[in-house]
């Protein structure tokens, strides 16, 4: 019996949603908003997952069923209405691209900012970890001094994914990120998050790409319409995933 | 999880400041050029106006000072939860936070800007004596009412966009309801009691008691601020309490 590191229990997630789409108050009128302006919808639908510690699991699914809803419920963002969620690693933010990216601020500034937000308060090490990002987004100093405004995408991508990845996370949940960036930036991601798996990690992996997944990971889940609808070796759930399409 | 709740913070400031300072050229003077300007174009067309008003430009500049506070703030809060969007749906930090670390930026800057005019103050004849420490717990609850009233503001913006914008349609209508560049003596006396429904009237009139009269301030009034603060909080409380979950959805 290995050790648990998270577990879903019968967990179910619902938004509040416009039923008759009013956003503004001149909406809220002429809708009719007084009576019940709300409807719940139903993202996840009674999820229940057990993952080990220094399991690497693929999460892939159509857009719109509830993948990232899934991470940012693991990740303590989102209160399930229904049901139990439980992590007991300590665990990294949710990386998703530009989080916390504030455009007018220069990339090191963003990085300060960012790796506190994040549970790194150290100044020491907060230099610590300035220098490895810097070292690992290979961003020229000058470069890293300008505002972020005046990155590329490509820029911006190594910047938000060195100031996730260089501190070695327990748990690091990934989503759909590694698309971008060239070639070059992307193989390093991939070598650097094999090496944070290898050190004992636990990754969730969310990703489109069908051969990332057989590479990083061994198991993998399939979402669809907010349940687990298959749940085993990353092969099987990949031809799952590949024949929804077809 | 207090000490990292305070270290976000921290952060969090530290942003907010760095974001609204950094790349203007005067930085922090901007946070008393803005009462100072709207100083001179009062003082210069309405001190004839208002002659009954002994030491005009004292009278508007210990409202003025306030009000700024006051409405930048609200400002600022009322966009606090879609400014920070990608935050809240990527970090798990408590969402109180971001209100909470903007009011603490506009204080920062309130502050600056308040030792600067109480320099002015004296200058302009405003009697100095110890009674002028009681603008301490008066600015601690001044804030905490703008606070409440930012964060029902922030909470519903974010499901009805058109809370921000009526804000601002609303911002100067207040301005003139308050009495600022006025004496509320000019009210008459049926119309005084609508008049008084307006929550930051009971404010200004202890703070006048204070930087203006340079005396104590009103126990009648400044009961009244208290009780209007604690409604303002247990209303923005129940607002947020019942809003945030959807936050995310909506954002």
């Amino acid at each position: 019996m290995q050790d648990l590191a998270i577990e879903l229990n019968n967990v179910s997630v619902c938004y509040l949603h416009n039923k008759r789409g009013i956003y503004s108050i001149k909406d809220f009128v002429t809708k009719g908003g007084l009576f019940s302006p709300f409807d719940k919808k139903v993202i996840l639908n009674n999820i229940n997952l057990k993952i080990n510690k220094g399991e690497c699991v693929g999460i892939v699914g159509r857009n719109g069923e509830g993948k990232s809803t899934l991470l940012r419920t693991i990740a303590g963002i989102i209160t399930p209405s229904e049901g139990t969620c439980k992590v007991n690693i300590e665990m990294s933010p949710l990386l998703t691209l530009g989080a916390g990216l504030e455009l007018e601020l220069s990339g090191i500034e963003n990085i300060k900012i960012y790796t506190a937000l994040s549970g790194n308060y150290d100044k020491n090490k907060i230099n610590e970890l300035i220098d490895s990002v810097a070292s690992f987004s290979e961003l020229s100093l000058e470069q890293l001094k300008q505002p972020t405004k005046m990155y590329s995408t490509g820029m911006l991508a190594r910047l938000a994914f060195s100031s996730v990845v260089i501190s070695q996370p327990q748990l690091m949940m990934i989503d759909e990120v590694l698309a971008v960036g060239d070639k070059g930036f992307q193989d390093k991601c991939k070598k650097r998050i094999i090496e944070i798996k290898n050190a004992g990690a636990t990754i969730l992996f969310v990703s489109h790409n069908a051969d990332e997944i057989l590479e990083l990971c061994e198991r993998s889940i399939c979402i669809e319409k907010g349940r687990i609808s298959v749940d085993g070796k990353s092969e099987e759930v990949m031809k799952h995933y590949l024949n929804l399409f077809n | 999880m207090k000490p990292l709740n305070l270290y976000t913070l921290y952060f969090l400031v530290y942003k907010n400041l760095q974001l609204k300072y950094k790349h203007s050229l005067l930085g922090f003077v901007w946070s008393f050029v803005h009462p100072l300007f709207y100083l001179l174009i009062f003082n210069f067309v309405f001190s004839k106006a208002f002659s009954q008003i002994e030491n005009y430009t004292l009278y508007v500049l210990s409202g003025l000072i306030f009000w700024v506070y006051f409405s930048g703030s609200c400002n600022q809060l009322s966009q606090t939860f879609i400014k920070n969007a990608h935050l809240i749906k990527s970090l798990q930090v408590k969402k109180i936070l971001y209100p909470f670390s903007e009011q603490l930026t506009e204080l920062i800057s309130f502050l600056a800007g308040f030792v600067v005019f109480i320099g002015l103050m004296f200058f302009l004849n405003l009697k100095i004596n110890f009674t002028i420490l009681y603008i301490i717990p008066i600015i601690i609850l001044f804030s905490i009412f703008i606070f409440s009233v930012g964060l029902i503001l922030g909470s519903l913006n974010v499901f009805f966009r058109d809370v921000g914008i009526l804000w601002n349609t609303l911002n100067p209508a207040l301005f003139y309801l308050t009495p600022i560049a006025y004496s509320s003596d000019i009210i008459s006396n049926e119309n005084n009691f609508y008049f008084k429904l307006n929550p930051l009237f009971h404010f200004f009139y202890i703070i006048r008691n204070v930087l203006y009269e340079g005396k104590s301030p009103s126990l009648h009034y400044s009961i009244n601020c208290i009780i209007i603060t604690i409604i303002f909080i247990s209303i923005s409380a129940l607002i947020y309490k019942k809003t945030k979950n959807g936050f995310i959805s909506n954002l």
